[in-house]
C-alpha cells in the first residue's frame, strides 16, 4: 500500500513541475500533498499529517489558486510536449529508486539504537523539547516575508 | 546572555521595518550599526572570558522555568560569533552610504539582521535538526537580498541560487532524517555516541556523502559551485562581501567541520579526509584558473572565493591539529580581505557605475583610499609576507608537508602562485596606468564606505604582524575543539 502512496506522491509532484498551465501545477501539488499526508497518517504521524493536509494541500493551495486567479492573463497556456515525452523517463526514474531501497532495505539490516517511544502531547514535544526549533521557524517566517517585501517593494529608488 | 547572539538581531530585524518607516536612514543606519558594534564587543570580552575554561553549555530559562533551549560556546563558535560580527559590523558601516540610493533601508537592514542571526544560531546549536533551520533562516534572508537591486540579472541570480541551495537543504535534511531513524535522537552528542556504538560505516559513509553534497553545495565547492558566480557578483556589495566573506563559510564550513569532526570523527588519513582534500585541491585550481579569465571584478572576486575555500577546506580535511589550524586561520583572514576587497569593488562600482574591468585604469589617481585598501587586500589573499593571508597559507603548506602529502603543497603553492597572478592583473587594470577619459571627474568613496574599508585594510596588516597573538588568543581554543574529535562531543555536549 505505502508502495502505491508513494508513485503517486512521486507521480504527482513530478506533474507539478512539468506543467505549464500555473492552475494545473498547483492543483498537482495539492493532490501530492495529499498523497504525503496519507503517508505521514499511516506512519502514525497524526499531527505531521494534519498540518500537510491543512496547510500545505489546503491553505497554501488556496492562496495559489487566488494569486493564480487575480494576475491569469486572457487565453490558455499551451502544454509544452516535451513534459508528456520527459515524464514517463522521470516517472519510470523515481519508481525504480524506490523499489530499490525498499530491496535493499529487505537485504541490509539496518542497525539502530533502541530509544524509549516519545511520549507527550503533541503541544507538549514541540514546546517542552523543540523550544529552540520555534525560534528558528520564527526566523524562516520573518526572513520569507521581509524577502517578499523586499521584492515587491516600489522599484522607485528611494521607496 | 550568549542568548543575546541570536536575540539581539532577531529582536531588532522585526521591528526594523516599522523603523525603516519611521525614520528612513538614520534610525536604521545608528541600530543597526550599534547591535553589531555591541556584540562585536561582547564576543570580544564576556563571551571570550566564558570559554576562558574551555566551553560552556548554556540553558535558558523562562520565568525561572527552564526551557529547552541548549546553546553551545567553545572556542570553535566563539571563534565564528567573533568573525560573523567583525565583517558584519564593517558591512553594516558600508551600508550607511551605499545602500543609500537602493531605498527601503529598513527592509534591508532587517534581512541583514535576520541573516546575522541565522548565522549566530546555526554556529551555536548543539542539536542537528536547529543547525539546519538556523542555516534556513540565513539562506532565505540570502536569497531576498542577492535580488535586493531588483534588475533582470539580481533576480536571475537569486533564482539559481534558491534552486540550488533547496537541492543542497534536501540534501542536508535527508541526511539528518537518516540519522534520526538510526539514532532516534538529534543532539550532537547522542548521535555522536550512537554511531560510535553502532559502528555501521555503511550508513556514516552515506550521510558524509550527503553533507558533502548539501554543505558542499553552501560552501559553493567545485562541482558543485554553479550558483555562487552569479549570486555574488549580482548581489548589493555589502552583502557580496557577507556571502563571500561569511555565509559560505558559517554554513558550508563550520556546518561540515563540526558534523565530521566532532560528531562522525574524522581522522587524518581516512576515507572522508581524502574525499575533503581532494574537493580542496580541485576547488582551489579551478577556482583560481577561471578567476584568471573574467574581466567583471566581482565576478572574478568570487571565482576567487571558490578557490580560497578549496584552501580552508583542505586544511580542515586534513585533520592534524596543524592542518585545522591553518585552515580556520585562512578562513578568519579570508572573511577579511574577501570582504575588503568586496567592499572595494563596491566602491568603485559606486563611483565609476561599472564592473567591467576593461573600462577602469588609473582610478588610484582619484580614489586613493579604495586603490590602497585594494592593495592591501590583493596581496593578502596572494599570501605576499607579512600580511595575514601569507601566514595562514603558509601553516596549511607546513602541515600538509608534515603529513607527507608534498604533491598537495606543491598544489597548494601552485594555487597561491595563480592567485597572485589574477590580482596583480586586477590591479593592474583597475587602478594603475592611464586614467580613463571618462574618470576624470569621478570622486572617493563617500565617509563610511572608507573608513570600513580602512578599517579591514588595518586588520589585514595586524593580523599579519601580530599574527602569534591571534593564533594564542583565538585559534588555538578553535583548534583543540575540532582536534578533540568525537571525544570532545561525547565530554562536554553530554549534559
Amino acid at each position: 500500500m505505502h508502495l502505491f502512496l508513494l508513485i503517486g506522491l512521486v507521480a504527482f509532484s513530478i506533474l507539478a513541475i512539468l506543467l505549464r498551465d500555473l492552475l494545473k501545477a498547483a492543483i498537482s501539488l495539492a493532490v501530492a500533498s495529499i498523497f504525503l499526508s496519507v503517508i505521514f497518517f499511516r506512519l502514525n504521524a497524526p499531527y505531521a499529517g494534519v498540518f500537510e493536509i491543512s496547510v500545505v494541500a489546503g491553505l497554501i493551495t488556496v492562496l495559489f489558486v487566488a494569486t493564480i486567479a487575480l494576475t491569469r492573463s486572457e487565453g490558455d497556456v499551451r502544454e509544452s510536449k516535451l513534459p508528456m515525452i520527459l515524464f514517463p523517463f522521470f516517472f519510470v526514474a523515481f519508481i525504480s529508486i524506490i523499489i530499490n531501497i525498499l530491496i535493499v532495505r529487505h537485504l541490509i539490516q539496518i542497525p539502530t539504537v533502541s530509544i524509549p517511544p516519545v511520549s507527550g502531547s503533541f503541544g507538549e514535544i514541540l514546546w517542552r523539547q523543540r523550544t529552540f526549533d520555534i525560534i528558528g521557524q520564527i526566523g524562516v517566517i520573518f526572513a520569507g516575508v521581509f524577502s517578499v517585501l523586499a521584492l515587491f517593494r516600489s522599484r522607485g529608488r528611494n521607496g | 546572555m550568549i542568548f543575546l547572539f541570536i536575540a539581539v538581531p532577531f529582536i531588532l530585524a522585526s521591528i526594523m521595518p516599522l523603523i525603516g518607516k519611521i525614520s528612513r536612514r538614520f534610525l536604521p543606519d545608528l541600530l543597526s550599526n550599534l547591535a553589531l558594534f555591541f556584540l562585536l564587543i561582547y564576543a570580544m570580552t564576556i563571551a571570550r572570558q566564558l570559554v576562558s575554561g574551555g566551553g560552556v553549555v548554556h540553558q535558558l530559562y523562562f520565568f525561572g522555568a527552564p526551557l529547552n533551549i541548549i546553546l553551545l560556546l567553545d572556542g570553535f563558535s566563539l571563534f565564528m560569533l567573533f568573525i560573523i560580527s567583525l565583517v558584519s559590523f564593517a558591512v553594516t558601516l558600508f551600508s550607511i552610504d551605499y545602500m543609500e540610493h537602493y531605498g527601503a533601508k529598513g527592509i534591508y537592514y532587517a534581512l541583514l539582521l535576520l541573516m546575522i542571526g541565522g548565522m549566530n544560531g546555526l554556529v551555536l546549536a548543539t542539536d542537528l535538526f536547529s543547525i539546519y533551520l538556523f542555516l534556513e533562516i540565513a539562506a532565505v534572508a540570502s536569497y531576498g537580498l542577492v535580488a535586493y537591486g531588483l534588475g533582470h540579472d539580481e533576480l536571475e541570480a537569486s533564482f539559481k541560487y534558491l534552486m540550488l541551495s533547496a537541492v543542497a537543504s534536501g540534501f542536508i535534511l535527508i541526511s539528518i532524517s537518516i540519522i534520526f531513524g538510526i539514532v532516534g535522537s538529534l543532539n550532537l552528542s547522542d548521535v555522536a555516541s550512537g554511531l560510535k556504538t553502532l559502528n555501521f560505516k555503511y550508513a556514516v559513509g552515506f550521510c558524509s556523502a550527503l553533507f558533502i553534497l548539501g554543505f558542499g553545495l553552501k560552501a559553493a565547492i567545485v562541482p558543485f559551485h554553479a550558483w555562487l558566480p552569479d549570486a555574488h557578483p549580482s548581489a548589493p556589495a555589502p552583502i557580496s562581501a557577507m556571502l563571500s566573506g561569511l555565509l559560505i563559510k558559517v554554513s558550508g564550513i563550520y556546518a561540515m567541520a563540526r558534523v565530521f569532526l566532532n560528531v562522525f570523527g574524522l581522522q587524518p588519513h581516512d576515507y572522508l579526509s581524502t574525499v575533503l582534500m581532494y574537493l580542496g585541491i580541485i576547488s582551489m585550481l579551478v577556482g583560481a584558473i577561471i578567476a584568471l579569465g573574467q574581466n567583471d571584478i566581482k565576478r572574478m572576486l568570487a571565482y576567487s572565493s571558490i578557490s580560497q575555500i578549496g584552501y580552508v577546506l583542505l586544511g580542515i580535511g586534513l585533520g592534524t591539529p596543524l592542518g585545522i589550524m591553518g585552515g580556520l586561520f585562512h578562513l578568519f583572514n579570508h572573511a577579511i580581505f574577501k570582504a575588503l576587497l568586496f567592499l572595494n569593488s563596491g566602491s568603485i562600482e559606486n563611483s565609476t557605475g561599472t564592473r567591467a574591468l576593461d573600462k577602469m585604469g588609473g582610478l588610484a589617481k582619484r580614489m586613493p583610499i579604495t586603490a590602497a585598501t585594494s592593495a592591501i587586500g590583493s596581496l593578502s589573499i596572494a599570501g605576499i609576507p607579512p600580511l595575514n593571508g601569507f601566514w595562514s597559507k603558509l601553516i596549511i603548506i607546513i602541515a600538509l608537508v608534515e603529513a607527507k602529502m608534498f604533491a598537495f603543497a606543491f598544489i597548494a603553492v601552485l594555487a597561491s602562485v595563480i592567485t597572485l597572478w589574477y590580482y596583480l592583473i586586477l590591479q593592474r587594470r583597475a587602478f594603475f596606468g592611464k586614467l580613463n577619459e571618462t574618470w576624470k571627474n569621478i570622486k572617493e568613496a563617500p565617509f563610511w564606505m572608507s573608513v570600513s574599508t580602512i578599517i579591514l585594510g588595518l586588520l589585514c596588516i595586524i593580523i599579519g604582524i601580530a599574527f602569534p597573538i591571534i593564533i594564542k588568543s583565538w585559534l588555538k581554543p578553535a583548534t583543540d575543539v575540532l582536534s578533540a574529535g568525537i571525544i570532545y562531543a561525547l565530554n562536554l555536549l553530554g549534559f
